[in-house]
């Protein structure tokens, strides 16, 4: 049964985009056009990263890890963050609350980082007879996209939408959203330099999304309290 | 004015949208080469299928080729008492099942009673060592593991001749031991011996063959190639000169028709006769030493089905040339190591000509420490069978022989090289000692040097037989399946044969016919086999389960947190609150 299999690792991949979109008050303030322009800046953004890995980055025999290689790759990986940056300030979003419009926006994003890294290999590679643990763990590593991707939108909006944030708290804010946004960099570093195996970093991947989760959420509500 | 800014401002949002939706397919394409990473975990073996035929109408062999189904090893389930064998109530269902049989340790009693009572299988797998694999020649006519390589043989041979004379209503393959294949193995067995046989709900093993419905090979063609060297005509002579005639078959015939490279039957009686070719083709180039024979090589197929290439290829001949075929060697089989040869004929020992040809081999033989025998059988014209390449000589009463180690005349089908019959079993020095012999007495009977003790063909001579041509035709042969229905008229091999003798003779000629009726082939014989690991349905079932659960939980923990538990109760009271008004 292995159109089951796809069915069921697409649910896995795909699913808690959407129960979030509906469980949460998105769907009360009809958030969706915002969600869904942040996933075409997403797909620019592919693009223009997509064109400088193209010119800058040499392509390597081996599958090791180069230093130099990977700070560049990182370097390109910043651009997601304009992305981000552009989809948060630059878009016109109907009159919704900041609360939602982070939310809106990461979602958004996690949606298109799914269906375009992960939907044509799960189509090509789950529906054959043979089985493999890869795209489940490639749905569980969705999810913890999709956290990573709203807490980032958060500590985005934290830096850039609100004005009047607490003195102490701005370099937490700051270094969250450094780390957050270099998480490609650091699993590509443990998958190549230190060689774990796909399920431990997709462990380490959960893990972390849940901890920078909780993080953003507690500096969120301690930005919120001033104003309210 | 608000309006038309408002609607000229949507058009700009619009514009870039579009944009950006027909590169969206250019992206997506590239982020997916670029992200995509697929996996394939798949083991994929050539199997080559046993062969299928129809004999007079008759079906034989296989007569299914695609594969698509759980493997298992036994044809038991485990705890039933496998001594009582035949006992259909403790056999398991198999008929959904592939089983994959090692050619060690096979119980052939059990497989002969299974095809006989005709019971359905899903397909059937052997396993062979990989010594038998005619791409596998790394030692040439070893000898170390001859004792275990001598009982897969027995058994080998004995599986063929079970296979090729039933008719298998399911499909059967043969695949050479592998690392891969040996642990999908393993695997299998372990699986078996813990009591879960594999079906679609426990997962396992698939066994795919992706094969489409065999098709009758429709005028399967027979193609003759002979060699002709004249002789040397006195002057004023217009008598035609007498002709010997050496011929061979080269076409083979076995259990899986891809695999049939016949060394021994008939590769080793080709070589020599090409050999045999090239030493006369040195005498007969200069005048001083051509002989006073016209000598006709002959390369016939149709060896298995009754000699029908040589039947034809004799009844194309002038009758002129008929009459004048002083006589006829074949060879068939002359390279096994023995020191034991037999020259077999259908005229009466007695016969004064059969008596000074086989004393003329025989000498030399002894010269050699050879040892030759002389076997009548007679042939019955009434009886289709024709044991021997000689036979159809001798049914158009011209006085012909065969050389072979085999004493006993080979039933139909059997000694046509089979599965067994490779590079292994042929031993180049048996080769050359049978061409010195045939070479030297054809010599001493052209050249009228009978009981005298000259050496034509004498080792460390310009004539000597040359041990290296021998092995890399033996090489080529080996590596080269020749089931007649498969060649086609321009097969290399054929164009290789034709190309060779003309190197070693002056006039070539090819003759191609079609197959009596008797014989109906079918193709498809060989296939890849893909080997699936795959997770059962309970397994699937199970992940829903818990992905539901999970996406479940999401959703309620999601509602609790940002819109309170309250929400939570109100979605799930609904409904029945509802139910209530209406009521």
């Amino acid at each position: 049964m292995t159109v089951f299999h796809f069915f069921n690792c697409a649910i896995l991949t795909f699913g808690p985009h959407a129960v979030y979109y509906s469980a949460t008050p998105l769907s009360e303030y009809d958030t969706l056009g915002t969600s869904i322009k942040a996933a075409v800046v997403y797909l620019v953004t592919a693009i223009v990263k997509l064109v400088c890995l193209a010119t800058f980055l040499k392509v390597s025999e081996s599958d090791s890890f180069d230093p130099y290689q990977e700070l560049l790759k990182a370097l390109i990986g910043f651009i997601d963050v304009a992305g981000l940056y552009f989809a948060l300030t630059q878009l016109t979003h109907r009159n919704i609350s900041q609360n939602h419009k982070f939310q809106a926006v990461g979602l958004g994003w996690a949606f298109a980082d799914s269906v375009l890294h992960r939907l044509a290999p799960l189509w090509v590679g789950a529906r054959g007879l043979e089985f493999t643990w890869e795209y489940i763990l490639q749905g569980l590593e969705a999810n913890a996209n999709l956290v990573l991707s709203i807490s980032l939108a958060a500590l985005g909006s934290l830096m850039w939408l609100r004005k009047n944030k607490p003195k102490t708290l701005i370099p937490i804010i700051y270094t969250c959203a450094g780390i957050v946004a270099t998480m490609p960099s650091i699993t590509s570093y443990l998958r190549r330099g230190l060689g774990w195996q796909f399920p431990k970093v997709v462990g380490f991947e959960l893990f972390t999304s849940l901890v920078m989760a909780f993080v953003s959420w507690q500096l969120f509500a301690a930005c919120q309290r001033p104003s309210s | 004015m608000g309006s038309s800014s408002s609607e000229r401002k949507s058009a700009a949002i619009l514009e870039p949208t579009m944009y950006t939706a027909s590169m969206m397919a250019v992206v997506v394409l590239i982020l997916l080469a670029a992200c995509a990473d697929l996996c394939d975990g798949v083991t994929v073996v050539d199997v080559y299928r046993l062969v299928q035929y129809d004999l007079s109408g008759v079906p034989f062999g296989s007569r299914f080729a695609s594969l698509n189904h759980h493997a298992a090893s036994s044809l038991f389930s485990p705890g039933t008492a496998a001594a009582s064998g035949g006992d259909s109530a403790a056999a398991a269902d198999l008929s959904r099942t592939v089983l994959i049989l090692p050619l060690r340790g096979l119980n052939l009693t059990l497989i002969r009673e299974y095809i006989g009572q005709r019971k359905i299988l899903g397909g059937l797998l052997f396993l062979l060592p990989s010594i038998f694999n005619p791409e596998n020649v790394d030692n040439t006519g070893g000898t170390d593991d001859v004792p275990a390589e001598g009982v897969s043989k027995d058994i080998l041979v004995e599986l063929e001749r079970l296979l090729i004379h039933a008719n298998v209503p399911f499909p059967v393959y043969f695949a050479f031991e592998h690392d891969d294949i040996n642990a999908v193995l393993a695997d299998v067995e372990r699986t078996d011996v813990a009591g879960q046989p594999a079906t679609a709900t426990t997962g396992g093993y698939k066994f795919v063959v992706a094969a489409r419905e065999p098709r009758k090979i429709g005028s399967p063609t027979l193609t003759n190639i002979q060699g002709w060297l004249p002789g040397l005509k006195a002057d004023g002579d217009s008598n035609q000169l007498p002709t010997i005639a050496i011929v061979a078959s080269y076409d083979t015939f076995g259990a899986a028709p891809a695999l049939s490279v016949g060394s021994d039957s008939n590769g080793s009686g080709v070589v020599a006769l090409l050999e045999i070719a090239r030493l006369f083709s040195i005498l007969y180039s200069n005048p001083g030493t051509r002989g006073r024979y016209n000598l006709l090589f002959g390369l016939t197929s149709g060896g298995p089905y009754n000699y029908n290439g040589t039947y034809k290829w004799l009844h194309s001949f002038d009758q002129r040339l008929r009459e004048s075929i002083d006589y006829a060697i074949c060879l068939n089989s002359i390279g096994s190591s023995g020191d034991k040869l037999w020259v077999h004929v259908s005229k009466p020992p007695e016969n004064e000509y059969i008596k000074k040809i086989f004393e003329g081999i025989s000498s030399v033989a002894e010269e050699l420490g050879l040892n030759v025998g002389l076997k009548h059988k007679k042939i019955n014209i009434s009886n289709p069978r024709v044991a021997w390449e000689h036979e159809q000589f001798s049914r158009l009463r011209v006085t012909a022989a065969t050389l072979s180690e085999l004493s006993l005349a080979p039933e139909l089908l059997e000694s046509t090289g089979g599965l067994s019959d490779n590079r292994h079993v042929v031993n180049e020095a048996s080769v050359v000692r049978s061409v010195k012999l045939v070479a030297e007495s054809l010599a001493r009977h052209i050249y009228n040097h009978e009981g005298k003790n000259i050496n034509v063909f004498a080792d460390d001579s310009n004539l000597a037989v040359n041990p290296s041509y021998i092995r890399s035709w033996l090489d080529l042969l080996s590596r080269t399946p020749r089931v007649a229905p498969f060649l086609s008229k321009s097969d290399p091999l054929i164009v290789a044969l034709k190309k060779e003798l003309t190197d070693h003779t002056v006039e070539v000629n090819v003759q191609h016919e079609v197959l009596d009726g008797l014989f109906t082939f079918y193709d498809s014989t060989s296939g890849k086999l893909h080997i699936y690991q795959v997770a059962s349905v309970t397994f699937d079932l199970l992940l829903l389960l818990v992905l539901g659960s999970y996406l479940i939980i999401l959703f309620s923990f999601l509602v609790i947190t940002t819109r309170g538990l309250d929400d939570l109760i109100s979605i799930f009271r609904r409904p029945p609150s509802r139910k209530v008004k209406t009521a």
